[in-house]
């Protein structure tokens, strides 16, 4: 009898339809737009006593299941909800800004990437694990609040995290998702910088505060994707 | 000053003769010397892997040969090809361009999609066909000063740059990207000259300005700066920079121009003038003297802005701030070192090294030292590094929201933080003036310059 092989394509394939099968029912899928941000604050030294580094871009998709508020004002039951969502920023794209929002300091950005290990890693990712709604909006514009788990990759090291995310649906198949969290950057084995910049000597503290937007719609023409 | 009062202070001719520098004589003239410092990493700190980026310099005369120097010391400069008509050129340049294509015919180089970036250094008057070109590639593009010799090229070539929002344009107004100049551009804006009254700047240089050539052919083609057909001559070549710096630094533009020219040593077969003043007027009655020499090398060349509380001389890399007696202290002269010369004290600034870190942040590693690279270096990092920056949002932007959201990546690149440079609409205006200048310095008449002139629409 002759013996029957997988190709790699196949392989890659059977593994594609198996991370792409809803759980169950019918899902939804919402991919990143334009309109993003991702803020990271911290502390400093007593010249320079907060910093903060942004990036406009924030990529990745959401697949959420039914009973998902993906229209303003539907009705939700409070409890685990059925979503995946693996979220990613390339960490290049992090430049150092003022608190107007102005470009800081380009010796700044460098440092941010080599203190973040640019050159190795890429991007920061984001894997959601879990995604529970708090309670139901008390009107029919307020945000859906949830509690997010997940896990965080910053510089090759992974820690789970949890979050409070506040969901906002909004027209043309949109969704706002915002939130934010501390974190340890020792935790991600990544030091604390301390250089000198023509604006003064700048030593940052472990602990971050990360702050996002992140815009997601349904894809164009194909409205909820029925699996 | 006389010889006993300078032996009092502890310098004498003798001394100054020996040192020999011009930063010696500013500070016998009670010249405050400005710094500007680096934010290179200081040694010993570990530094990111730099991204390259494939440039080609088209045109390998004189300048196109500084550039070529210049890209060799700057760390992200993958020089992949090299430009120019002549062999002869192309030979010339092969040793410090290591592994770089060499090519007579600069489509081959737009062809390339390995090769990102081009810095255009042709003859001015070629400019247009080769930017025009280099643009349509998809390449980012450093073109010479000045931009062309007509307003009409010019516009073209800044038209077609704006519409390019993917792409880093930058014009070779070097000056725009000096960190000397940067770091005194607040200090001028801020009105700490007091009323800015004068501008001058001066070009003097013992030189015929002309190429030699083993053929008639190559002689014309060579020497294209000195016929009226092909140059803007000396006001358009030279004098564009330190016009464009005076505009900048009073940020204005000229309203109108007086020129006077004439061949007065190099009386070879150029029609060009060898000698050129031009008086430009700025609004609010500011006036800027620029005169150009290639008959007397007599002080070299500087650029000064005379206020009602100070002067600024700035010389390549360095400037000096000159007080005046009855100029009210400024907030940094409190954080400055001081010391006397002559019957005035003298303010140090030396940015970094001043008395302005507190107490509680003194124990801190040593300062990286002020700068000392040359404008165009600053000029082509600054270009490289804008068109990396911009490269890569585009392909951030790409792989994290597709391709098709043409007009939100055109929103998003025009957000990118750019390194200061001179842009296409710099480069339009400096051509404005430049060609008015010239047509000012021919005739020998003054032009009113309408604002509507430098309008790029």
């Amino acid at each position: 009898m002759k013996k029957r092989t997988l190709s790699a394509g196949t392989v890659a394939l059977l593994l594609l339809a198996t991370v792409s099968l809803p759980a169950a029912g019918q899902t939804t899928t919402f991919t990143a737009r334009s309109g993003s941000k991702m803020r990271i604050e911290g502390t400093a030294n007593i010249l320079h006593p907060t910093w903060q580094i942004e990036s406009p871009i924030i990529g990745g998709i959401l697949e959420v299941g039914p009973g998902f508020p993906t229209e303003p004002g539907q009705a939700v039951t409070p409890g685990k909800v059925e979503a995946k969502a693996d979220v990613f920023i390339q960490v290049r794209s992090l430049k150092s800004v003022k608190e107007d929002g102005s470009h800081y300091d380009d010796r700044m950005d460098e440092v941010m990437c080599e203190h973040l290990k640019e050159a190795q890693f890429k991007r920061i990712f984001y894997h959601l694990t879990e995604l529970t709604l708090k309670e139901a909006p008390r009107t029919k514009d307020a945000p859906y609040v949830f509690d997010a788990k997940g896990d965080l990759t910053v510089a090759g090291v992974t820690n789970k995290i949890t979050m409070t995310v506040s969901i906002l649906p909004l027209a043309d198949k949109k969704l706002e998702i915002t939130g934010s969290t501390a974190v340890k950057m020792t935790d991600f084995k990544v030091a604390p910088v301390d250089i000198n910049l023509v604006l003064g000597h700048i030593k940052t503290g472990d602990e971050v505060k990360l702050i996002f937007k992140w815009m997601v719609a349904q894809p164009k023409n194909r409205g909820a994707a029925a699996k | 000053m006389n010889e006993n009062e300078s032996e009092g202070l502890g310098y004498n001719r003798r001394d100054f003769l020996r040192g020999g520098s011009v930063a010696t004589l500013m500070t016998l003239l009670g010249g405050v010397e400005l710094f500007a410092q680096t934010n290179a990493a200081p040694a010993g700190e570990t530094k990111a892997p730099v991204v390259k980026i494939k440039v080609a310099v088209i045109g390998l005369g004189a300048w196109g040969r500084e550039i070529i120097n210049t890209l060799g010391r700057l760390p992200q400069a993958d020089i992949a090809a090299i430009c120019d008509t002549y062999p002869a050129s192309l030979k010339r340049t092969a040793s410090a361009a290591p592994g770089a294509a060499q090519t007579a015919d600069y489509k081959t180089i737009l062809d390339n999609k390995d090769i990102k970036a081009v810095i255009v250094a042709t003859p001015t008057f070629q400019h247009k066909e080769v930017v025009l070109a280099a643009l349509k590639a998809g390449k980012h593009v450093y073109c010479e000063a000045p931009l062309a010799g007509s307003i009409e090229d010019a516009r073209e070539i800044a038209l077609a740059a704006k519409a390019a929002k993917n792409l880093a344009f930058q014009t070779g107004l070097q000056m725009r990207s000096d960190k000397q100049r940067l770091f005194l551009l607040p200090f001028i804006r801020t009105v700490a000259l007091g009323k800015t009254a004068l501008a001058r700047a001066q070009y003097h240089k013992k030189t015929s300005w002309r190429s030699m050539s083993p053929n008639p052919e190559r002689e014309k083609a060579l020497n294209w700066r000195l016929s009226k057909a092909t140059s803007l001559g000396l006001i358009g070549e030279i004098g564009s920079h330190p016009i464009d710096q005076a505009g900048w630094f009073l940020n204005a533009l000229p309203t109108a121009v007086t020129g006077f020219g004439s061949i007065m040593f190099w009386k070879d077969d150029r029609d060009v003038p060898d000698t050129v003043q031009a008086v430009l007027e700025f609004p609010g009655g500011a006036q800027m003297v620029y005169d150009c020499t290639l008959a007397n090398s007599f002080d070299g060349e500087y650029e000064m802005l005379y206020g009602s509380d100070a002067a600024i001389m700035m010389r390549e890399s360095k400037a000096w701030m000159f007080k005046e007696v009855d100029s009210p202290l400024l907030g940094w002269e409190v954080y400055a070192d001081k010391a006397k010369f002559y019957n005035e004290t003298g303010i140090a600034l030396v940015a970094g090294k001043s008395k302005a870190v507190p107490a509680n942040d003194q124990a801190q590693p040593a300062q990286p030292d002020p700068f000392t690279d040359t404008p165009l270096n600053y000029a082509l990092d600054n270009f490289l590094r804008n068109a990396i920056d911009l490269s890569a949002a585009a392909e951030d932007y790409k792989s994290s929201y597709g391709a098709d959201d043409v007009e939100g990546l055109m929103e998003h690149l025009g957000k990118v933080p750019r390194r200061a440079a001179a842009g296409c609409l710099e480069g339009f205006q400096a051509v404005v003036t430049a060609v008015k200048a010239n047509e000012a310095i021919l005739s020998g008449k003054r032009i009113e310059l309408k604002p509507e002139w430098y309008e790029l629409s």
